[in-house]
Formats: C-alpha cells, structure tokens, sequence
C-alpha cells in the first residue's frame, strides 16, 4: 500500500520538466502517521526499517497503544500512565499482548478481548518487577540476569 | 461442578506414569479390537499400541505443520479410514516426517536383559519380530520429543518398580527392613532398563532415593529439609517459572483480593511466604487501575531469617515499593523474620483496626499440621489469632493431595500417584534450567514427605475437604471465587503451551490438574463474626 511513493532522485532528467512533481509520502507526515496507526504488529516493525523518518515515527508509544486496545474499548486514561511507568506499550505489545492473543486466539472465546488484555498488563507487571531485580539488587538476590517469567509466552525454538 | 478441560483429545497418553492408562498389554481372544469394531474400525489387538503411537505423531505433525494441514484438507482422498494402522501411515507419509534421530538410552542391550526382554515380550505379543522391529523403530525417536514413546518393555518394567516400591513401603511400615534394603538393590538395578530421563522412571528413582533415605538415615531426615533459605527460594522460583501451578495460585488469590478490597482506601495484606514477592506486582498493578483510584497498600510479609545479615525481606520490599511509585500507589512494607510460622503474633504484624484485611497463605497452613491432634497444635492457634485479626478475606492455597495420613504406605501411596502426575505435567516444559531446578525443588517435597517423621515432616498435605472442616470448624466460612477468577485461571493455563491442565470449579473454589487430575486447590475464606460462633461451630 505505502509502495507507491518514488524516490526524488530517479526524478532528475529529461522527464522531471514535463511531469508535476509525484506524491512524496514523507512531505505529507500527518497521513503517514494515519497509516501506520492501522498497522499490525509485524508490519510496525517492518516499517521501521523503510527509513529514518518511519522509524521515528514507528517507535511512537501511541501507534502501539492502539495496537494493544485494537480490538477493545479505550481503557480509562489511568492506564496509559501505568503502562508508561512499566516500559511503555511498545514493550507490552511485543512481550505480552501479542503472544497472549496469539496464544489464546486458538481458542476463540470473543468475551475474553477485554481480559486478554488485562492478562497481558499483569505478566508485563511481573517482566518489570523481575527486571528491577536484575538492576538494582546487589547481585546476590536476583540469580539470574535476565527476567523470565514471560519465558513461557516464548514459541519454543527448533534449532 | 464447571469444568474447562484444555485437553485436545488424543489416543491414550504418553509416559509410563500411574495415572495414564496403559493401552492393553494383553491381546483379547479375537484379533479385531472388538470396541473399536463397534465404532467402524478394523484394528487387530495386537496393533493397538503401534497404532495408538502412530496416531500420536500424526498429531504431532498435524499440529506442526499447519500448513500442511490445510493441504491435506483440500486433497481430499480417502485411504480407507477403516484399516486404522494403513490410514494413519499413509497420513504419516503425506507429512513427510523426517527420520528420527537415534537415540541410544532406549535401546536395551539385548545380552544383559535377555530374560526380562522375552518374558515381557513372549507374554504381551503375539506377533514377537514385527513388535521387535516396530518398537525399534519408535524408541529412535529424539528425547526432545514431548509425546515420548514407551516400549512395551519399558512399560512392563516401570509396572514392576511401581509395585516393588509398594512392596518395599509395606515393609518399612512392617519394620521388615532386610527385605526393604534388598528391594531397594533390585529397584535400583531395574532403574537401569527403565528411561529415567522422563516418565516412570524418573519419578520412581525420587521415591527410591527417599524410601533409602529413610531406611539408612532414620527420620530425622535433616539433609532434605535443610536446604538454606536461599536455596529455596531460588528452586521456589525456577518451579514459578517452569510449571503454572504457583501462577494459578497467585493470579487467583489476587483476584479474590482485589474484589475484597473493593470500596475500601487502607488495605493491609499479610503474606505468610513473601519468597521473592511475586505474587504482588500484580495486585499492585490492579489497584492502580481499580475505578475509585488506588489505596493506600500496607504489605506484612513474613519469611525466614537471612542467615548472612542481609536483609532479604527489606530488599524485596524496597523492590514493590519501588514499583509501586512508578504505578502510583501509596504503599508501605514490613518484614517479619521468622523460622516457623508458628512462632508469629498478631502484635507483630501490626494491624490497624480500621483497615481492611486480606491474609494470604500460599501452601503454608500444611506445615502447622502437626502429627498429633492436640488442643493446642499450632494450626489452631495460628487460625484463632487470624479470626481475630478479622480479615475480609483469608485465601488459602494448598496442595490437592492426602499426605498426612498416620499409616506410611497410605501416605506413600498417594504421594506415588500426585508426583507422578505432576512430573508429568512438567515434562511439557520446554524452558531449561528452570525445569531441572523446578524438579528438585519438586524432588525435595518428595523427600520430606516420604524419609521423615515428627517435627521434621513439615509437607503434611492435606485436600480441600479436609481444609474445608477445619476451617469451618475455626469459625470461618467459604467465599465464592467468581467468575473473574475462573476466567482468568481459564485463561492463564491457555498460555502454557503444554494442553493438559485443566481448572475445575467445586463450590467455590477452584482447583488446578493436570488431565483432571487436581494438584492445587484454592479458597477464600472470611471470618464469621463471634456472636455466630456459638451457633457454627462443630
């Protein structure tokens, strides 16, 4: 969809004095942002890697807010300062929400969109926890250097 | 009585453990399976196994490769879905399933074991090369498959340790300790032909450490409980992490919690195990959330002394304090550092008269249980000074099983039968270390259960019923969980990969099992006010 857009360099030569300069989606950022506000997950990331300027807008907390209430009703504006305060929603989205829905979309129980979430903000609480343990302790508190308790959302690797 | 059952139905289960059901070892006098015959499927006795095998390595593939699936489903031809055994094969090959790698534990050198190879074999199978080679064939498959196969051979020989283990309990109970002590040299010489990596065997090998334990060591048995505080608390993390039976408990406590909590603005909870706090990250973070805002939290954990100095239980409650500014949520934290839970009075926890109480008890009122059921055991007392602290809600979590029964090969049996169902819940962890130290802390329980006696035996489960009478009888009175927290429960064991958890709801209260077999039951208890006492106690 967002292909379409040209490079100014292939413009220059005989053609660039006939035709009327192309739509250029970088000059227009308050579309690109509509746009990338309605992408899934995979596809944010992907964005991000297009160019300088998408990647800053990728990495915007507020795209991946929505990504996290997608499917739900807007949560009561207490949780954004939560979530901000835990890692910000980029993080709960990659680490919780998406393997949550992902897991529990096998199921397909529509009454539990509102939940899954909650869920998600749960486990991400604990992932926060445990990685103040990691920094902060002296060491002998914490034995492992890596937070895990989110381990078992991760798919299983056959190498 | 709810039930939401995970399970996806498969044919028959994998490891050798007491509480699948093994297909039939011995063929009937026909050679068509006559049940299976009734459904429309012609499979000859015989094959049962191969097939019930083969069955569950289509699964296997069909649940790996979903692409290939939907494949399969729009080339639809049939094979002949009667003759079991070609179907399932020809299914088999259109996955295209790669070789299985050799494994060399399963295959049994055929010199050393020949008797107990033919005796299994000539009296299980009929069609003895065909078995031979066929089960060849399935013990190459990799360890690191989840759905572990279990020869024929293997199986028998993990039905004969089951019941020397019986045996050798029954003799210890007697006091028959020479025959005992020449069990456990042949135990252990069958644990050889036996995969002890997974299944039976493994488990097996736990009991015939404790039951050796008990006989050699007397029941004292200090090495096994006398693992440090820190060692605990890290083997108490990695089975966390590993298996979802402490997640249940504490998502399901704090929902219980949470909905206790509601209307009220100073909350005080006490945590009889504080351990590394995990519980309580998440309680937080609900009641930074609850509609009305936050209250203000005043968190007692009680915990073991720091043998070193340190203060663990300080450390801790600096960390949730810490989060708890981040979230926004007043919140004050006191340790309390005692050895027994006994040794805890009410005037150290300090409790504000005007604030509402939650007690919160993660498998800890067991080890109040004393052998003898005397006026003044410290489960009463522990249970009276709770009533008087008045709390909206007491949540007790404990182990679904029946350890303290006063005949040892009671109790030995039931242990039997509960570690071996939870040891095969976590073989469908994949994460490692946590599932290697998740089954020492796992083969710890075992050891206390079964090697010690009196003062030392502190793993004195006991089930729900039970629980029930003597918290009713204490003058408390059940709470209904909710619908939240069999939701929640519901949802949370969706997210483990491994399907054969299963929640169940029984007045009440809601128990987690694996393949219905419940391992951890929890409850929510209030405090019936003492004009009722004189009516409602037994």
């Amino acid at each position: 969809m967002v292909e379409n857009h040209s490079r100014e360099d292939h413009e220059t030569g005989g053609e660039n004095k006939e035709k009327r300069p192309k739509f250029f989606i970088n000059d227009h950022v308050d579309i690109l942002i509509e746009i990338l506000e309605r992408l899934d997950g995979r596809s944010l990331c992907v964005a991000a890697s297009v160019c300088r300027l998408w990647c800053t807008i990728a990495r915007n907390d507020s795209l991946w807010e929505n990504l996290c209430f997608s499917h739900v009703s807007p949560p009561p504006s207490s949780v954004r300062s939560v979530v901000l305060a835990l890692g910000g929603y980029k993080r709960l989205y990659t680490g919780c929400v998406r393997p949550v829905r992902s897991r529990l979309g096998r199921v397909r129980r529509a009454s539990w969109a509102g939940d899954e979430v909650q869920l998600s903000l749960s486990l991400f609480c604990v992932d926060y926890y445990e990685r103040l343990g990691g920094s902060n302790s002296n060491g002998r508190l914490v034995e492992k250097s890596s937070p895990s308790s989110l381990m078992f959302l991760c798919k299983p690797v056959n190498v | 009585m709810l039930r939401y059952d995970s399970t996806s139905s498969s044919a028959g289960s994998s490891s050798g453990s007491l509480s699948s059901s093994s297909s039939s070892s011995k063929p009937p006098q026909q050679d068509i399976d006559g049940l299976l015959a009734g459904a429309g499927y012609k499979v000859r006795s015989s094959e049962l196994r191969q097939v019930a095998q083969r069955l569950e390595r289509l699964e296997t593939a069909m649940g790996n490769s979903p692409a290939d699936f939907s494949q399969l489903a729009s080339d639809a031809i049939l094979y002949n879905p009667s003759d079991l055994a070609c179907w399932v094969d020809s299914l088999l090959t259109e996955f295209a399933e790669p070789p299985p790698t050799c494994s060399s534990d399963f295959i049994v050198d055929p010199v050393n074991n020949q008797t107990v190879v033919n005796s299994a074999w000539t009296a299980a199978e009929p069609h003895t090369p065909q078995v031979h080679q066929n089960i060849t064939y399935d013990e190459q498959q990799s360890l690191d498959n989840q759905l572990t196969v279990v020869t024929a051979m293997e199986e028998d020989s993990g039905i004969r340790l089951v019941h020397m283990l019986m045996t050798c309990a029954e003799c210890v109970q007697s006091g028959d300790l020479s025959l005992a002590t020449s069990l456990i040299d042949d135990m252990q010489g069958l644990l050889t032909h036996v995969n002890t990596v997974c299944g039976i065997g493994k488990v097996a090998g736990h009991f015939i450490d404790a039951l050796s334990r008990r006989i050699f060591q007397g029941m004292g048995g200090g090495s096994v409980n006398g693992g440090s505080a820190f060692e605990n608390e890290i083997l108490y993390h990695h089975f966390y992490e590993a298996c979802p039976y402490l997640k249940f408990a504490h998502f399901t406590a704090n929902q219980a919690i949470l909905e206790a909590f509601d209307g009220h603005d100073c909350v005080h909870v006490v945590d009889f195990n504080l351990m590394h706090g995990l519980q309580w990250p998440a309680l937080i973070q609900a009641l930074a959330l609850r509609p009305g805002g936050p209250p203000l939290l005043r968190l007692t954990g009680i915990g073991p002394p720091s043998p070193d100095g340190r203060d663990s239980l300080r450390e801790i409650g600096l960390r949730l304090a810490e989060l708890a500014r981040s979230v926004n949520v007043r919140f004050a934290f006191r340790g309390v550092a005692a050895s027994r839970l006994e040794d805890v009075k009410p005037w150290m926890l300090q409790v504000n008269p005007k604030e509402a109480v939650a007690v919160n008890s993660i498998m800890q009122l067991h080890r109040l249980l004393g052998c003898e059921q005397t006026r003044d055991s410290p489960i009463d007392t522990v249970l009276s000074w709770i009533r008087g602290l008045n709390p909206k809600i007491m949540t007790v979590v404990e182990q679904e099983a029946n350890h303290n029964q006063p005949g040892f090969l009671d109790r030995f049996t039931e242990a039997l039968y509960y570690y071996s169902t939870m040891f095969d819940s976590l073989e469908a962890c994949r994460i490692q270390p946590e599932k290697a130290l998740a089954e020492i802390y796992i083969q710890r329980e075992i050891g206390n259960v079964v090697s010690c006696e009196g003062s030392a035996r502190v793993e004195r489960h006991e089930p729900l019923a039970k629980w029930r009478r003597r918290l009713s009888g204490a003058g408390f009175r059940a709470l209904r969980l909710g619908s939240n927290a069999f939701k929640q429960a519901s949802m949370l064991l969706t997210l483990f990969s491994a399907e054969g958890y299963s929640v169940e709801e029984n007045e009440g209260c809601l128990s987690l099992g694996w393949h219905s077999s419940p391992l951890i039951a929890a409850s929510a208890w209030q405090a019936v006010p003492a004009w009722d006492n004189h009516m409602s106690s037994s």
